[in-house]
């Protein structure tokens, strides 16, 4: 049995040296745990892939819960998962500390400002491939648009939007 | 109190992140930026990017957020409250794999809650963009990292990154 040490180690390699979103970290993970380590094997990586995209959380971070769990139950689950935030939250918490002390900063102000728009258009990107793989009909269409009322012109809360979006999913899409 | 409205806040977003883990963002800005006033549009802004450029999932960005309402408490208490739902509703779905996945409610609530978070996405860009795409150059940032992130594979640290060396240089 796998010691709950290495799991941590090699989540927190995964945690470390993926960069760059959602799809290089998959790679790495396949890479890391099917390819070199031999942990799992493909079919429950993709098992476990499929886990991560059905189940409610960012997908990526419920991916590597479920293969902790897959190799050591709960254990396995929360050393996956404190290996795979490490070294972000570290990094994030020194940025925040560096950015709140640096606020007043000229430099700072200019660099932030390009990188603002630089999200915004990370964003738009983001929704954009979004958009183009989940609305796929008129059901769906209609969803979004609702959505994007609720929010953008009612001020509706976005908790309530998505509990209702899902209440309307189980009489839209309930099989006959 | 504001760290038990943090945790409860982020424990609830988590576990409604469906779709991708930019659902969480139309919630959090409602809730941080908004109603409580924790963040700054443009500081809401900054940690979506702190979120990008470090490393792991974007989840990180809630650490940042964590510590501008807490300090290093809130921080803490961000990210345990940001996983804890996703620790325990995964563990249950891997024990029960086989039931849930036959489960049609869960399949037809994804379905109608997914294409809702792609029409709130779109009102919390148009949002954001009012207030940081304020010129010329701004915009053009935005459509180029738009463009290049859209139609090319290169890693969104690198823009992000690029983006910043590019304000320092033109603001």
């Amino acid at each position: 049995m796998l010691s709950l040490k290495k799991i941590f180690l090699v989540f927190l390699k995964i945690g470390s040296f993926s960069f760059g979103g959602v799809y290089s970290m998959v790679a790495f993970f396949e890479r890391e745990l099917v390819d070199k380590r031999k942990w799992i094997t493909q079919d429950e990586f993709v098992e476990s892939f499929a886990i991560g995209q059905m189940t409610p959380g960012p997908p990526i971070v419920n991916t590597g819960i479920c293969i902790g769990y897959k190799l050591r139950k709960l254990g396995g689950a929360l050393a996956a998962t404190v290996g795979q935030a490490f070294t972000g939250t570290v990094l994030a918490i020194l940025l925040a500390a560096f950015y709140l002390y640096m606020k007043d900063n000229l430099l700072l102000q200019a660099v932030m400002k390009g990188v603002a728009a630089a999200v915004v258009g990370l964003l738009a990107s983001i929704v954009y491939k979004m958009f183009v793989r989940l609305v796929t009909d008129y059901r769906s269409a209609a969803l979004a648009v609702a959505a994007f009322l609720a929010l953008d012109i009612f001020k509706l809360n976005p908790i309530g939007i998505l509990l209702a979006a899902g209440a309307l999913g189980l009489v839209l899409y309930r099989r006959a | 109190m504001v760290l038990l409205k943090l945790a409860a806040l982020l424990f609830l977003a988590n576990a409604l992140t469906i779709g991708g883990g930019y659902a969480m963002i139309p919630m959090l800005q409602q809730e941080f930026v908004d109603h409580y006033h924790w963040l700054s549009n443009k500081e809401f802004l900054d940690a979506i990017a702190i979120g990008q450029v470090t490393p792991g999932p974007l989840t990180v960005m809630n650490a940042f957020m964590g510590f501008k309402v807490g300090g290093l408490v809130g921080a803490l208490v961000a990210m345990f409250a940001s996983y804890l739902p996703c620790v325990i509703i995964v563990t249950l779905v891997t024990k029960y794999y086989l039931r849930y996945k036959e489960l049609w409610a869960v399949r037809a609530g994804f379905a109608g809650i997914k294409p809702a978070v792609v029409g709130l996405l779109i009102a919390v860009l148009i949002f954001l963009s009012q207030g940081s795409l304020i010129n010329q150059t701004t915009k053009g940032i935005a459509v180029i990292s738009f463009a290049l992130l859209t139609f090319t594979k290169i890693d969104p640290s690198l823009i992000i990154i690029g983006s910043g060396i590019l304000g320092a240089l033109l603001f």
